[in-house]
């Protein structure tokens, strides 16, 4: 448009240039018969000036049909030398484009994002009655700033980290933590895919997402209690996607640990391979219909020799003098997730019901005079109980999305403790989410949270506002689908 | 021992099996397409001819920003010869997560299975800035350039040139086939524009920013957007805002998108005395528009039925 453009101002231009030149040269050569007077001239000259316009025009607008009814110059037969040139340019373009996208602005390489996370809550009771370790009454929490990092590390790999400060619940000091920082394989043969460092293992559903991902508020009590909150370790994880028509994938992995807040089993001065931490995953998919999805996973987990973790080992003498001593911890999870995500308008409506059930099944060894503590010698003293406890624990939400920025729902939380499974809690909640765009959310919830009599923590009613924004790149990864 | 040898043999089995399901016997020497918009399906299939197998992951009616990430999509990313994507970032929100999750290396960005059909398409409303103060915005410019059948024809072109590379056997009955489809889409052309002559200089406005290319191409006014923004709601301000200025400027037509809600472009439609069109972005949106050029006479039929005679 600018070359047609500039065309007519040339065009025009010229032609004044030519009409000037005939209007000089013309009483040259007038001069020896007749010559014109000046307002006769000047008089044909703005009597020519419409027509040399109009002229004009028609052949911009002829030039201008000619330019938009040819669809596309390639498609036509050219001057070679034309097509080269044209096909030269071209390629300078996209080299151009091509340049531009490498440095885009807003994006750095490596990604980098930041995820601020607060929350605001009013609890009924304080928290010697509920156990939690954040105070009761008003309460607000800067829960997490993560900083994300990712970049290929080479054609082969990948890195990415999360790094987390979150502020203590006593000192309120940030605490700086690194909350993943992986390398992932890019090119593994065989639809393989491994992963090394720290990151969320994949094991269930919900465990291995961050808390500004949730649906709800608060991870649910069953992944607290029996995973640790995330489920994050430091190890090495292999995932394989069945080479078939249907979607399996198969997940296994060795590490460390697993659970972000109960941090690696207690191994003393050599660890023995049997003290290492152990799960899999095998998880599919179905196309219920064209809107409706069903996927389903199931997941195991097992320590053979946990020795002990936080309060579950020696270092803690109960109230009655004894000691409990985790010394094999397992688990199984089996989830799903139903969801309704409309082709057409998924981005302002949808249904997801999701469903983790946990089924915890440990050994203990239960020190009834306590002599195994090492406050009180660190020996057996030859009353020792080995004994296996089982304990089940799920968790059920319903979120329904009406709108492009407001969605809520419903979440039910029961969990047995793993090591007595007649101390139950349970929890009711109900959340309503505002999202005023990808970046940017606000959650009201509340939640009534039961306690079993054996446990001592009485009844509880929590209102929670929860803040998060997002800052930098941020991916829509496959793990939050 | 014996525990072992027992247990052995249906692994064996088992994996044996897996990996003779990923010879895919089915797929033979047939080109292995997936797109991930259905005009790029559309064109694919029209090039390709019998040595293709196309599947679009969207079928019509989504939002081009917002196909589902269905996990049944993953084995066919895995074993796709060839991925075409629409580029500028327009599938950012679904297709790196399920190129990642196809573990198909032939297919991901840089490598020769990544069709970019952005390529050689010059851009138009390239942000100033990606801050998200401007809303969701695409980073290289506005993608929506397929609704623009003259840029649709470059990206015909960079199909042919894909199939070519991966297949160079084949390379005169690709381009048998892709200049059939272009002279006959080079005739429709023609068609529209003069269908749409007595529309130049009309004005209109839509939800997304999806015709940019389209009103430039045929000499019409994109007015604006009902959205605040890419991907943000309107305000009440904004819609009060739009209201009054279409008024003050007549413009006749809104247009809604079918992957938007009715409700916001029918209120502004009736407080301006616009007429309301619903037309779709891509091939299947609608019933009728199975093709690209079935889905272009529909929007230029619809175009030329709202806008007032002069």
């Amino acid at each position: 448009m600018r070359r047609v453009r500039l065309f007519g101002l040339v065009s025009i231009v010229v032609l004044a240039v030519l009409a000037s030149a005939v209007a000089q040269d013309e009483p040259k050569e007038n001069s020896k018969t007749e010559k014109l007077p000046d307002d006769v001239r000047s008089q044909l000259t703005e009597d020519l000036k419409p027509l040399i316009e109009q002229e004009v025009e028609r052949r911009l607008k002829t030039a201008l049909e000619a330019l938009r009814t040819q669809p596309d110059a390639q498609g036509k037969p050219q001057d070679p030398a034309t097509q080269a040139q044209l096909e030269e340019l071209n390629r300078k373009i996209d080299q151009v484009i091509e340049a531009q996208k490498k440095v885009r602005p807003g994006e750095f390489n490596p990604a980098i994002g930041l995820v601020g996370e607060t929350v605001f809550s009013y609890r009924s009771r304080g928290s010697s009655e509920t156990g939690s370790d954040r105070p009761g009454g008003f309460d607000i929490w800067q829960r997490s700033v993560e900083l994300n990092i990712a970049a290929a590390v080479d054609p082969f790999f990948r890195g990415y980290a999360v790094i987390n400060a979150s502020a203590d619940p006593v000192t309120g000091e940030a605490a700086l933590g690194v909350e993943e920082a992986s390398l992932v394989s890019t090119a593994l043969p065989w639809n393989l895919t491994l992963q090394a460092g720290r990151f969320f293992a994949e094991f269930g559903r919900l465990a291995n997402i961050h808390d500004h991902e949730l649906p709800f508020v608060n991870r649910p009590l069953a992944l607290d209690q029996y995973i640790g909150g995330e489920s994050r370790t430091d190890g090495l994880q292999l995932n394989w996607l069945v080479p078939v028509d249907h979607y399996i994938s198969v997940t296994a992995g060795l590490g460390d640990g697993l659970g972000g807040d109960t941090g690696p089993n207690a191994v003393g001065d050599k660890r023995g391979f049997s003290e290492l931490n152990f799960w899999t995953r095998i998880s599919t998919y179905f196309d219920l219909a064209d809107d409706w999805q069903f996927e389903t996973g199931l997941s195991g987990f097992i320590n053979p020799r946990s020795n002990g973790r936080a309060d579950l080992s020696p270092d803690t003498v109960q109230a009655d003098g004894s000691t409990i001593t985790e010394t094999r911890r397992g688990l199984v999870d089996l989830d799903f997730k139903f969801s309704y995500v409309p082709l057409q308008n998924n981005q302002f409506t949808g249904l997801t019901w999701g469903t983790e059930i946990l089924y915890s099944h440990n050994h203990y060894l239960i020190d009834p005079d306590g002599s195994l503590a090492p406050v009180n010698g660190g020996a057996s003293s030859g009353d020792e109980l080995s004994i296996r406890r089982g304990a089940l624990g799920l968790y059920s939400y319903i979120t329904y999305k009406w709108d492009r920025q407001w969605s809520g729902g419903v979440l039910v939380d029961h969990v047995e403790a793993a090591d007595d499974r007649h101390d139950i809690t349970s929890a009711y909640s109900a959340y309503v989410t505002w999202a005023t765009s990808h970046w940017n959310q606000i959650r009201l919830q509340f939640t009534h949270t039961e306690h079993n009599p054996l446990s001592g923590f009485k009844d509880d009613k929590a209102v929670y506002v929860q803040w998060a924004w997002i800052i930098g790149a941020h991916s829509h990864g496959w793990a939050q689908r | 021992m014996k525990t072992l040898m027992k247990w052995t043999a249906p692994i064996a089995f088992s994996l044996a099996a897996a990996f003779l399901c990923a010879a895919d016997p089915a797929a033979k020497d047939e080109i292995r397409v997936v797109t991930t918009l259905t005009d790029l399906a559309d064109f694919a299939r029209a090039v390709g001819g019998n040595y293709v197998t196309v599947r679009s992951l969207a079928t019509g009616i989504e939002d081009t920003h917002g196909v589902p990430m269905k996990p049944s999509f993953v084995p066919t990313l895995n074993r796709a010869d060839l991925m075409i994507l629409i580029g500028f970032d327009c599938e950012h929100a679904f297709l790196p997560a399920l190129l990642e999750a196809s573990k198909n290396p032939n297919i991901q960005y840089g490598r020769p299975g990544y069709v970019d059909c952005a390529k050689g398409i010059t851009p138009a409303e390239i942000p100033k800035s990606t801050d998200h103060s401007e809303g969701d915005v695409h980073p290289y410019g506005n993608p929506h350039y397929m609704l623009d059948p003259v840029r649709a024809r470059q990206a015909i072109g960079t199909i042919t040139e894909a199939l070519i590379a991966k297949a160079p056997e084949y390379e005169a009955d690709f381009k048998k086939n892709r200049d059939a489809y272009l002279a006959k889409l080079d005739s429709k052309i023609t068609e529209w524009q003069e269908k749409l002559k007595p529309l130049k200089g009309a004005a209109f406005v839509s939800y997304h920013g999806h015709w940019f290319y389209f009103a430039e191409r045929f000499g019409m006014v994109y007015y604006g957007t009902i959205e605040l923004k890419p991907g943000i709601d309107p305000t009440t301000r904004h819609i009060e805002s739009l209201i009054s200025s279409m008024k003050a400027d007549h413009v006749p037509v809104v247009v809604r998108e079918p992957q938007f809600p009715e409700k916001v472009p029918a209120l502004i439609a009736e407080q301006t005395g616009a007429k309301l069109i619903k037309l779709p972005i891509m091939p299947g949106g609608v019933p009728h528009t199975e093709t690209y050029i079935e889905m272009m006479d529909y929007i230029v039929k619809s175009f030329v039925e709202a806008v007032p005679k002069k």
